[in-house]
């Protein structure tokens, strides 16, 4: 059993799911509390040092999108959530208020600790040099300094706009931007709602890096929510 | 109810002056010249001058002209006055000739005088009346709208007319109301007697439509009414029916009531049928709040201990050895818990696919990236079986509800994987064809059998594998297929190969028109 320093907040009403996910942290070697409504897991957040929450959206007592918006006031810490199927609005919405992953029920333990294992990535990326130069994920590398990207070792020819996209995804390796956030990031404030832009550059972008644009290794989309960038 | 009696006297006033004929106005006109005559005869008796008698005469006539109805009286009247005067008191008496010449300027001027007094009388009485009749009007039209205020349904409105109209122009009226698709209801309502209402069988109401529906003038004539149409904002409402024989004669000032009547009803029905439709829509939101309410607590309350198990479970399975009996069982539990949850998941799609309530939200999707998602999450599920995808080098935007597709998609390959051994060829492919994006998904498996070929895309029909029900389907996963393409608009076909083994499911949806689906 691998020992870790980092310690996981569970937020779920349901004991069983509590439970095998508690099992399943403990098998990571993850240090762990667990809180079954958004009162109590608020005063965790406060009493606790924890480092990434994993959230239940649908609490009896507390909305979930509340105790984000919250936890986000003071903290940068890795916030996944969990939700139904058939809650995208929600799931994006989350995702928008500063949550950084989310888990569709039901979810394997594999899935769940594979995500964690991601985000925990990525705070440690974050907070040890937040200006890195370089960042890789396969045979992709991106060089900020030079604006360069490179696949297989060979220089890759983008556009500025496909390189603001890319840039983008890999300063959040692993993470789910949502189609809104994207368009923000790249297209600037002003643009408005139009995906079909954003839609056309991820195309083009694909069909350079990706073997097959319909099988894509790298930028995964998430029907109805966004993009991420594969981190594996 | 109506105040009776200055609208019947009015009616009578109408009636009159329709027949200009009214033997209690002639006695009066003959009454008056006898009175005169009888004075005359008296002051000559008392040897009054001649022109006291004049007086007297042109008295009676102002007094005819007063009392009867029209001109006609006070005109007849001042050329009898004129005679009496000449017959009974010039000399000669008793005939009609004068002897002394200067009579006839007596003769022309009282003739003339009774003219102009009887004249000037009979217009201010005729004025009095029109002003009187106007108000009665007004205030029966007042009180009908006050009563409509108070109407509960659309028979009392119709009644409330019937009986109005019925009262003021003396007649059987009766009122047909028409439903909200614009047919004639069953039965019209008409007014036996004062207080009195009947409701008497439609025997030709397709024949009252279409008499209606071509109508260029204001009213269509039957067998046995002259039917009026009231119409609201949109629809027709109703029709006043008028019978024939009332309708034939009425007069100038009684048409324009009936105008204001019908266009009060209008008003009265068209705002009655609003309330109406406004209750509905409340009423219909506040169902479907409940039922959404409902379907999210079944969803909830099932979907999360299935969650439970199946996490438990693999967890469980983790923690075992595979060689350890424990394992299977454990691996039993999963599927089992995996195999309803789909159920839970299909039966709550298919519901509201079924009621038309799933709103569909088409936005312009790239197909590449719906069949990648469906992909990626088949490979998650099954690592086993190898999943090629075919897209064209050219963007393919298609207006879709991606959530909904992306689950078509999922069911047809996860049908594909169930028929298929684990090593064989599963291909997913979209290509452009006119104006449709064609999605195609093969399998290599044992294909689909003649017998079941006409019903896989019934509810419930699984095929029945020879193997028994180690796969058990779940008999809905094309029949939600079937529900999303159909609500897409498109279509969706399966069959065999022809090339080679396997089956084949093909669906197509419109590349345009996306304009529509947002609209919506």
């Amino acid at each position: 059993m691998v020992s870790r320093n980092e310690t996981i907040l569970i937020v779920e009403d349901d004991p069983q799911i509590r439970n095998f996910i508690s099992y399943s942290l403990k098998q990571e070697g993850f240090r762990y509390f667990t809180a079954s409504t958004g009162q109590s897991a608020l005063s965790n957040l406060v009493s606790e040092k924890i480092d990434l929450l994993l959230l239940d959206l649908g609490l009896p007592d507390l909305d979930g999108m509340e105790i984000i918006k919250r936890v986000r006031e003071w903290s940068e810490m890795p916030i996944i959530v969990v939700s139904a199927r058939d809650q995208d609005k929600e799931k994006a919405e989350a995702l928008d208020s500063g949550a950084d992953d989310y888990l569709t029920k039901p979810f394997s333990a594999t899935e769940l600790m594979a995500r964690i294992r991601v985000a925990i990535r990525h705070l440690h990326r974050e907070g040890g040099n937040k200006q890195q130069s370089k960042a890789g994920v396969g045979d992709l590398m991106i060089d900020f300094d030079k604006h360069l990207v490179y696949l297989e070792e060979a220089e890759l020819h983008t556009t500025p706009m496909e390189y603001s996209l890319l840039s983008l995804f890999f300063r959040n390796i692993g993470k789910v931007l949502t189609t809104k956030y994207i368009i923000k990031e790249v297209y600037g404030v002003g643009y408005g709602p139009d995906t079909q832009a954003l839609r056309t550059l991820t195309a083009s972008l694909r069909r350079k890096i990706e073997k097959n644009p319909a099988k894509p290794r790298y930028i995964l989309t998430e029907i109805g929510v966004g993009y991420r960038l594969s981190d594996e | 109810m109506i105040a009776a009696h200055p609208e019947e006297e009015k009616m009578d006033t109408l009636k009159n002056k329709i027949s200009g004929n009214d033997p209690y106005c002639v006695l009066i006109t003959i009454t008056m010249i006898a009175s005169a005559t009888s004075i005359g005869l008296l002051f000559r008796a008392i040897s009054f001058p001649e022109a006291n008698i004049v007086i007297v005469y042109l008295l009676s006539v102002l007094i005819t002209a007063r009392i009867t109805r029209g001109y006609v009286y006070g005109i007849a009247g001042s050329v009898i006055a004129t005679f009496a005067f000449n017959y009974f008191f010039t000399k000669p008496y008793y005939t009609f000739s004068v002897n002394d010449p200067t009579y006839i300027i007596t003769f022309a001027i009282m003739t003339v005088t009774a003219f102009i007094t009887s004249a000037l009388t009979s217009e201010a009485k005729q004025n009095a009346m029109e002003a009187q009749e106007k108000e009665a009007e007004t205030s029966a039209l007042f009180q009908l709208m006050n009563r409509l205020t108070d109407a509960a349904d659309m028979s009392e409105i119709a009644g409330i007319t019937t009986e109005t109209i019925s009262k003021t122009i003396n007649c059987r009226a009766a009122c047909l109301c028409f439903d909200e698709n614009g047919r004639p209801e069953q039965s019209f309502i008409q007014q036996q007697s004062t207080g009195k209402q009947v409701r008497r069988k439609v025997h030709d109401a397709s024949e009252i439509t279409d008499s209606i529906e071509g109508l260029r003038t204001a009213f269509a004539i039957g067998e046995e009414f002259y039917d009026w149409p009231i119409y609201g904002r949109e629809t027709i409402l109703g029709i006043l029916r008028i019978p024939k024989e009332t309708a034939i004669v009425m007069s100038e000032p009684n048409k324009r009531f009936l105008r204001s009547v019908i266009e009060s009803t209008a008003l009265a029905m068209d705002r009655f049928r609003s309330a109406q439709q406004q209750q509905r829509s409340r009423e219909e939101i506040e169902q479907e709040r409940y039922r959404s309410n409902l379907l999210r607590a079944i969803s909830h309350d099932l979907r999360t201990p299935l969650a439970g198990i199946m996490g438990t479970g693999e967890v469980l399975m983790d923690m075992t050895c595979k060689d350890d009996p424990k394992y299977s069982l454990v691996q039993g539990i999963y599927k089992d818990a995996d195999w309803l949850y789909s159920l839970v998941e299909n039966i709550l799609s298919l519901t509201r696919l079924r009621d038309g309530k799933l709103a569909i939200a088409k936005q312009p999707e790239a197909a590449e990236e719906v069949i990648g998602g469906a992909v990626n999450l088949m490979i998650k599920r099954y690592p086993k079986y190898e999943i090629k995808v075919r897209v064209p080098e050219e963007l393919l935007i298609v207006p879709m509800d991606a959530k909904l597709i992306e689950q078509v998609l999922v069911n047809l390959l996860d049908n594909a994987i169930k028929h298929s051994p684990s090593d064989s060829e599963i291909c997913v492919s979209a290509v452009k064809e006119e104006n449709n994006a064609v999605f195609t998904v093969l399998d290599s498996g044992n294909g689909i059998s003649v017998s079941d070929l006409p019903n896989i895309f019934k509810m419930f029909y699984t095929a029945r594998p020879e193997e028994g029900d180690s796969q058990r389907g779940i008999g809905l996963g094309l029949t939600i297929c079937e529900a999303i393409i159909n609500a897409h608009g498109g279509s969706i076909e399966g069959h065999n190969r022809t090339d080679r083994q396997g089956a084949e499911f093909v669906f197509k949806l419109q590349m345009e028109g996306s304009k529509d689906g947002q609209q919506k």
